[in-house]
């Protein structure tokens, strides 16, 4: 696994969300009501849309298309169309740097 | 007018009802008379009696005469075409200018905080609900209506389906007219059970779900096949005793019918203090969830096949119990076909 820097935590709004693309694979990098930061897969396990256009609201993200829900903490798929959960990974902020692991 | 006195709006401008949506009296032993004469008004006011009012209005001024009738001509197809596609873009496009364009309301009662024209998705055709919705209601939706219309007509005119005269059979007929609502109501629930199987769902019935906040464009924006099946309902009149103009309610019923469910407003306001029910709560879930509220609140068959959502915590609990025994089981095939892959 390897810590790869994505954005600047300032970047992505409280209850926002952002699209990261690296080495071929598009990633989405949530910050939460209480300033914590996730990684998803970044499209919606439904129908492959960037989740990054979708709505944050608390931990769960509403996909823009058919809006499926899933808890970005965990990945789980919260309601239909949305059945297959989203696969996550780790992230951390280090001198206001957002970092995922990848791989 | 204060929304809030009869709803909740949650952080994301999404209203709510507080009362959950009840399914009516009816179908429920031992009789509950005394709620039936409460609920009785509102099956028939105001969209029921507009419905029928139509019916008889394109009877009286539209419909052409028996002898025309009797034989199949493009030349009054196309008349009913016409008289169908005005009547829709007016009766439709009053509730899109009163509530989505002009916004005369802005968000009271909207279930759905965001407004359609506001967004993008390219789900629909040129990437506008608005255009999508209005192109599939005209192309397909109305003609598929008036194909309907053409070839009942024709069968009534020519002997094929019963025509009962109102003078001779006036129970009869009162009956037949007041059953046209749960006519509906039962063929819409089986259709749309049928059309909610996988393979249905993905070629003919994902076209109507796209539109997950609907408005009124979205009341007939649908795949052909489905306009078909929904608009089918008029086809009953083949066998039971009935008449034309009782045809074109079960038709009108449908077609201008489909609006109320649609509207993405509970309540439209009208004047300064006079609020009608849109009865859409429940319809507007099943487009929300997609796999409760197949049919609408006058006959509980959701209740009786478990997928009734009638808007309050219980009825989510219900569906998010549901949601996830189909993961469990999602999640079982995929590991046995993977399985079974690995094997080979």
């Amino acid at each position: 696994m390897s810590w790869v820097s994505a954005c600047k935590f300032e970047d992505i709004e409280q209850e926002g969300a952002i699209r990261f693309d690296h080495e071929g694979r598009t990633y989405a990098i949530y910050r939460g009501p209480d300033d914590s930061i996730y990684c998803t897969a970044g499209l919606c396990t439904h129908e492959k849309i960037h989740l990054a256009d979708g709505l944050v609201m608390d931990f769960e993200v509403e996909c823009p298309k058919h809006s499926g829900a899933f808890d970005y903490r965990t990945g789980e798929a919260m309601r239909l169309p949305a059945c297959e959960n989203l696969k996550t990974y780790p992230a951390e902020v280090v001198d206001g740097e957002v970092r995922v692991a990848l791989g | 007018m204060d929304d809030l006195k009869y709803g909740t709006r949650n952080k994301r401008g999404d209203w709510a009802p507080n009362k959950p949506v009840e399914t009516a009296p009816l179908f429920v032993f031992p009789p509950k008379l005394l709620a039936i004469a409460k609920w009785l008004p509102h099956y028939f006011f105001p969209w029921n009696v507009i419905f029928a009012a139509s019916a008889v209005a394109y009877w009286a001024l539209i419909i052409p005469s028996v002898e025309t009738l009797q034989t199949l001509s493009v030349g009054w197809a196309l008349w009913l075409y016409a008289v169908n596609a005005a009547c829709v873009f007016l009766f439709y496009g009053a509730f899109e200018l009163h509530l989505y364009v002009l916004k005369r309301q802005e968000n009271r009662f909207k279930y759905n905080g965001k407004f359609p024209a506001d967004q993008k998705n390219n789900v629909f055709w040129f990437d506008r609900q608005n255009v999508d919705n209005m192109l599939r209601t005209f192309l397909s939706g109305v003609t598929i209506w008036t194909g309907i219309e053409v070839v009942m007509l024709w069968a009534h005119a020519n002997g094929y389906a019963p025509w009962l005269s109102f003078s001779e059979n006036p129970w009869t007929l009162a009956l037949v007219a007041l059953v046209v609502p749960i006519i509906h109501e039962f063929h819409f629930f089986c259709i749309h059970r049928l059309i909610h199987t996988p393979f249905l769902y993905k070629w003919v019935h994902s076209v109507h779900h796209n539109s997950v906040n609907p408005s009124p464009w979205s009341s007939l924006s649908m795949h052909p096949v489905e306009h078909l099946l929904y608009l089918g309902t008029a086809f009953y009149h083949l066998i039971l005793p009935s008449n034309p103009i009782l045809m074109l309610y079960q038709l009108h019923y449908a077609g201008f019918g489909a609006i109320p469910g649609h509207v993405g407003f509970d309540k439209v306001e009208v004047g300064e203090d006079k609020l009608v029910d849109s009865h859409a709560y429940a319809h507007y879930l099943h487009h929300k969830y997609f796999e409760v509220n197949y049919g609408d609140a006058l006959i509980p068959l959701d209740k009786w096949f478990g997928t009734w959502h009638d808007g309050s915590a219980d009825g989510e609990a219900r569906m998010q119990e549901r949601y996830r025994k189909r993961k469990e089981r999602l999640s079982a095939r995929k590991a046995s076909s993977e399985l079974q892959g690995a094997a080979k």
